[in-house]
């Protein structure tokens, strides 16, 4: 630390000494038809090569020596502009790109220059392109960027119908899913079918598998950074999806003209619709709400609220409901202190919260739990020169965690019950340099320094034996007030990435990070449940840290046309939150004796093609990995496969625009069969039940899973009197109807009403699976 | 009789069901080769139907009866110096073959605690366990089930039965609940077990409909016993271990905790019991 403050110091110190010739150039670089600012936009400088990216706010710096330059601004699917600049002072510059092809309907946003898979520092990311997802073969017509994400290099799933994902060994609750910087505890709708994020509004998404920068922590293995558009400020305009099991509208337009703007979108699914059909009584529906203002002062100020809500609702038979949602908000003001000096401060709330039901006469109860948190965040980004950049900032999160308080209905044979609430402090410091030493040779170097307290009120019990979880004995107990600090956990997060040049088409790249989470969820399935709770670091729980090593070649063919990505990767996490074999999580008033933390071991290659321009576009990917546990108490403390380990992955996407009305779309997903726990014998107990024996966790591997999907997409011919478009999506989801593996669970031989054939002895092994082959429509109006 | 825990599991199958449209077919799966075990289930009690079961584990695929032990030796002891050999079958039922039952009889009392002695094979098998009082069981009564009035699942069988007890506030209980419809045990579903601790009891518990819908005519008997802590635990990881889903949800499928020493599986459960019978009749008349 001692050594990166004196570098930090000695870089400001030349840069004063330097400075006095020099002049700033900066802006802000948009697409000319929405006003949406461009991330990642490459500034180049003609006479000297150098250059930086607009940020993620899509502003850029440049501090150059006095003189005349021509400077390009280049970005994929817009037309490159070369501004002459004559830079005697200090000067402002905002730049609108024009898309490549006027005829394309769309705007395509990709936060990619062109050669970024070579030139770029950043390793083990990648992009998603929202407008390529569009047309890809989706479940019931629903375009979902995690169903693509889980096909990304690096990255598995549990099976299909779920939104967990599981980045380089690590288990779906070490992901931070950021909806415009808020996290979401939950992306799921219908227990995962679908994923909160509504591709309307989605502007772009960028998924940090490794290299992660120190702006980010709270998790160990992956950021999902997903940011929904502005609002076009030029013209008022909306779109419309009917699908089969949702529809959706979007409006987006100026509220002042070039200055301030707004988007709202909705979403509902009538899954409940059908249901209803046949059977009257019960509901099953979930929504999202996604809306967005942003006012542009001026120049040096910019102003964003970003709202999302989003609810799962289910109700059978009048009698049993539950529910679950998220709902974030997002402040954020963008603020130019100076040319060099641009700060983002971000105010976040987010919240989940989950409740069952039932009404029943004697046994009616509510159970609701849920899960508050608020941020305050300072960025800043400090534009040395084009061959230096710095990010630095505090970020402090104050987070309450309720997990359960159950009420009774009247009548009822329950008692209110309410689990005690926990409450932390998280604060953390970071910095970053980005330092290109030479032509060839780049550095980003960083750490980040997070503090985590563990507050009251809260009361903190001693066990006789702390992991006795069959028959728990409190034999003390500790009070504190509030924000009476328990317990802190200070870790220390070093950040390093490089990046080295071979050639035009070529790089090699490096990268390490120290990755530290402190809430942690209290889930022992394999995909989460949207019922289970989330607990802080405590006095049971230790921070759960991550030590990722990374090495990459990267290399593009044919004019940038062909991009190819070859990654290594080891991942090793200390402290890994597990728990004990028969674990009860759901409401245990001594849920601490569950806790069971050891480590885990994850190694895997990455293999990617990916091609980005011309009528066929998509990518292969393909990942080579092994992830394995070791838990002291789990599995008699011998080390087994975690539930999400998948040899080899394989995936194929790709769309094919064969003209200007149609489109085509496929994907071909291939996993080696997840571990899975199988008996090893049975017996016999009580009144004739047949229990199996268990010997080993997830010592079988379930069968494996394949796939195809096609999709094709029509835009009719536009009218030209017409003020809308319309296109059609037509999708084939599972087109040779394989049964993939959901699960394999074990049953005494019964017949289709669950009457018990021959004498009950008899057991047999079900393979659950979910879909067959699923034709599905969307129709999408744009106006 | 449904508790909370139960409630989560049938809310949590049914939503797999019925929102993800899962099919299901039958494999045949590779199991490992097991060792064979010996399991044993105990029965002691403040009445006088004690019993200690001993079979053998099997292998995944294998049906008919489990294998009997026979020739074991099996005693009870309590903590005031008594002990109580157990014999083999007494009556050479074939039925009863691998069921021990005490020589002399003996009424187990509450606060004692017992001690399970098993010798099989040179091996020594030993559990221990406290006899906790019961609550009374108050009541039952008989009300109209309305929808199975109208479309009944069994002919005949529209009539409920609803319970009735105190809970006591005051001590830390947990009960297994055992219902039986002409003497033969009644369950919603098969792997269906009812037992509750008290962290969410109130003190009244009233018009607890229990498991199973009943015909006129019928006899209706409820079985209450108490169990320890490790016996409620005991139950709760069978449950979850008859009902688990192969660990996409639920967690991974484990072997419940027990009392028995030395790998035996199963279980040695000491209850105070408390029963209440009734016959259906239309109510009110």
């Amino acid at each position: 630390m001692r050594t990166l403050l004196f570098t930090v110091c000695a870089l400001l110190f030349f840069n004063t000494v330097w400075a006095q010739d020099k002049f700033t150039l900066n802006g802000y670089v948009r697409d000319a038809k929405s006003g949406e600012e461009l991330i990642g936009v490459t500034i180049l400088i003609e006479e000297s090569g150098g250059g930086v990216n607009t940020n993620p706010y899509g502003f850029y710096s440049l501090t150059l020596p006095e003189g005349e330059y021509n400077i390009q601004f280049r970005y994929v699917g817009f037309k490159t502009k070369v501004e002459k600049v004559v830079l005697n002072k200090d000067l402002s510059l905002n730049i609108n790109l024009e898309e490549e092809t006027v005829e394309l309907s769309e705007v395509v946003v990709t936060a990619e220059r062109q050669d970024a898979n070579v030139t770029s520092i950043q390793m083990s990311k990648n992009e998603l392109d929202i407008q390529q997802i569009k047309k890809l073969p989706a479940l019931f017509g629903e375009p979902d960027i995690i169903k693509t994400i889980q096909m990304l290099p690096g990255v598995v799933s549990a099976g299909e119908g779920t939104s967990s994902f599981f980045v380089r060994g690590g288990s779906a609750d070490q992901n931070l899913i950021l909806i415009d910087e808020a996290p979401v505890y939950d992306p799921s709708h219908l227990f995962g079918l679908f994923s909160v994020f509504n591709a309307d509004v989605i502007k772009d998404s960028e998924l940090y598998k490794g290299g992660i920068p120190s702006r980010f922590g709270g998790r160990l293995s992956s950021i999902l950074e997903v940011r929904t558009k502005d609002g076009n400020n030029k013209e008022l305009r909306g779109e419309a999806g009917i699908g089969l099991l949702a529809s959706s509208v979007m409006l987006e337009g100026p509220i002042k003209k070039d200055e301030s703007s707004f988007i709202i979108s909705a979403r509902r699914s009538y899954v409940d619709l059908f249901l209803r059909l046949a059977n009257q009584k019960n509901l099953v529906y979930f929504y999202d709400i996604n809306a967005k203002v942003n006012w542009r002062a001026n120049n040096k100020n910019r102003f964003f609220l970003a709202l999302y809500t989003g609810r799962d609702d289910f109700n059978f038979d009048g009698n049993f409901g539950f529910d679950w949602g998220n709902r974030t908000a997002t402040f954020r003001w963008n603020h130019l202190f100076n040319d060099k000096l641009f700060s983002n401060t971000s105010l976040i709330a987010s919240s989940f919260d989950y409740g069952l039901g039932s009404q029943e006469q004697s046994d009616g109860f509510q159970w609701d739990s849920n899960l508050e948190e608020y941020s305050f965040k300072q960025d800043l980004n400090y534009f040395f020169n084009p061959r230096l950049t710095m990010d630095f900032g505090y970020h402090l999160t104050y987070r309450k965690f309720a997990p359960g308080k159950i009420v009774p209905s009247e009548e009822s044979i329950f008692k209110t019950v309410e689990l005690q609430n926990e409450y932390a402090l998280d604060h953390a410091l970071y910095l970053s340099l980005q330092h290109q030493v030479s032509d060839k040779l780049t550095f980003e170097y960083g750490a980040r320094l997070s503090v985590f307290q563990n507050i009251g009120e809260n009361t903190v019990y001693t066990y006789l034996d702390k992991l006795d979880n069959t028959n728990p004995i409190r034999t003390d107990s500790t009070h504190y007030g509030s924000f009476e600090n328990i317990k802190t956990y200070v870790n220390f997060e070093p950040r390093f990435s490089a990046r080295y040049i071979l050639n035009n088409e070529s790089s090699l790249k490096a990268s390490y990070n120290r990755m530290v989470q402190n809430t942690h969820l209290i889930s022992s399935g394999t995909v989460p449940l949207p019922f289970n709770t989330w607990a802080p670091s405590s006095t049971y729980l230790k921070p759960q840290i991550a030590d990722q090593f990374a090495l990459g070649y990267f290399r593009n063919f044919n004019d940038n046309r062909f991009e190819f990505s070859m990654e290594a990767f080891y991942k090793d996490i200390s402290n890994v939150t597990d728990f004990a074999d028969n674990a009860r999580i759901f409401f245990n008033q001594d849920l601490s004796t569950e806790f069971r933390q050891g480590k885990s071991e994850a190694y895997g290659l990455e293999l990617m093609l990916q091609k980005k321009k011309g009528a066929l576009t998509g990518f292969i990917a393909y990942t080579l990995s092994r992830v394995n546990r070791t838990v002291p108490g789990v599995n008699q403390g011998r080390s087994f496969l975690a539930n999400y380990d998948r040899r080899h992955n394989l995936n194929v996407v790709g769309t094919y625009d064969y003209n200007d009305k149609w489109t085509f779309g496929g994907s071909f997903t291939y996993g080696t069969g997840r571990p899975t726990t199988l008996p090893s014998g049975s017996y016999e107990f009580g009144d004739g039940q047949i229990a199996d024996i268990i010997t080993e966790r997830n010592g079988f591997k379930l069968p494996d899973f394949h796939r195809v999907d096609l999709s094709a997409t029509l835009v009719p011919r536009k009218n030209k009197d017409k003020k809308y478009e319309t296109s059609w999506v037509f999708s084939l989801y599972n087109v040779y109807s394989r049964k993939n593996p959901f699960s394999i669970y074990t049953r005494v031989k019964v017949d289709e009403d669950d009457n018990i054939i021959g004498d009950g002895t008899e057991k047999e092994a079900r393979l659950i699976y979910l879909f067959p082959i699923l034709p599905s429509v969307t129709f999408n109006i744009n106006f | 009789m449904i508790n909370l825990k139960k409630n989560i599991n049938l809310i949590l199958t049914a939503s797999l069901l019925m929102i993800l449209m899962a099919c299901e077919e039958t494999v045949t799966i590779d199991t490992n080769e097991l060792d064979e075990r010996v399991v044993i289930e105990g029965l002691i009690t403040n009445q006088q139907n004690h019993y200690v079961k001993l079979t053998r584990t099997r292998s995944f695929y294998a049906t008919g009866p489990a294998d009997a032990i026979e020739n074991a030796l099996v005693s009870v002891s309590d903590n005031n110096g008594n002990t109580f050999q157990f014999v083999h079958n007494p009556t050479d039922d074939p039925t009863q073959n691998g069921f021990y039952y005490p020589m002399n009889s003996f009424q187990g009392q509450i606060g004692s605690v017992y001690s399970l002695d098993v010798q099989v094979d040179g091996q020594q098998y030993n559990a221990q366990e406290e006899l906790l009082p019961v609550t009374a069981i108050d009541s039952l009564t008989i009300i109209v089930n309305e929808e199975e009035f109208e479309d009944p699942e069994e002919e005949g069988r529209f009539y409920e039965v609803l319970f009735y007890a105190s809970e006591p506030q005051d001590r830390k209980d947990q009960y297994l609940f055992k219902f039986y419809r002409n003497g033969e045990i009644v369950k919603d579903s098969h792997t269906d077990i009812y037992f509750s601790d008290d962290i969410l009891l109130g003190e009244k518990i009233d018009d607890l409909e229990i498991a199973g819908y009943y015909a006129e005519g019928e006899e209706v008997m409820v079985e209450m016993y108490s169990l320890t802590q490790e016996a409620f635990i005991f139950y709760s990881d069978l449950f979850n271990l008859l009902n688990n889903d192969g660990g996409m949800f639920s967690p991974p499928p484990a072997n419940p905790r027990t009392n028995l020493s030395n790998g035996a599986l199963g279980y040695f459960q000491v209850s105070a019991l408390d029963s209440e019978s009734i016959t259906i009749v239309p109510p009110g008349s």
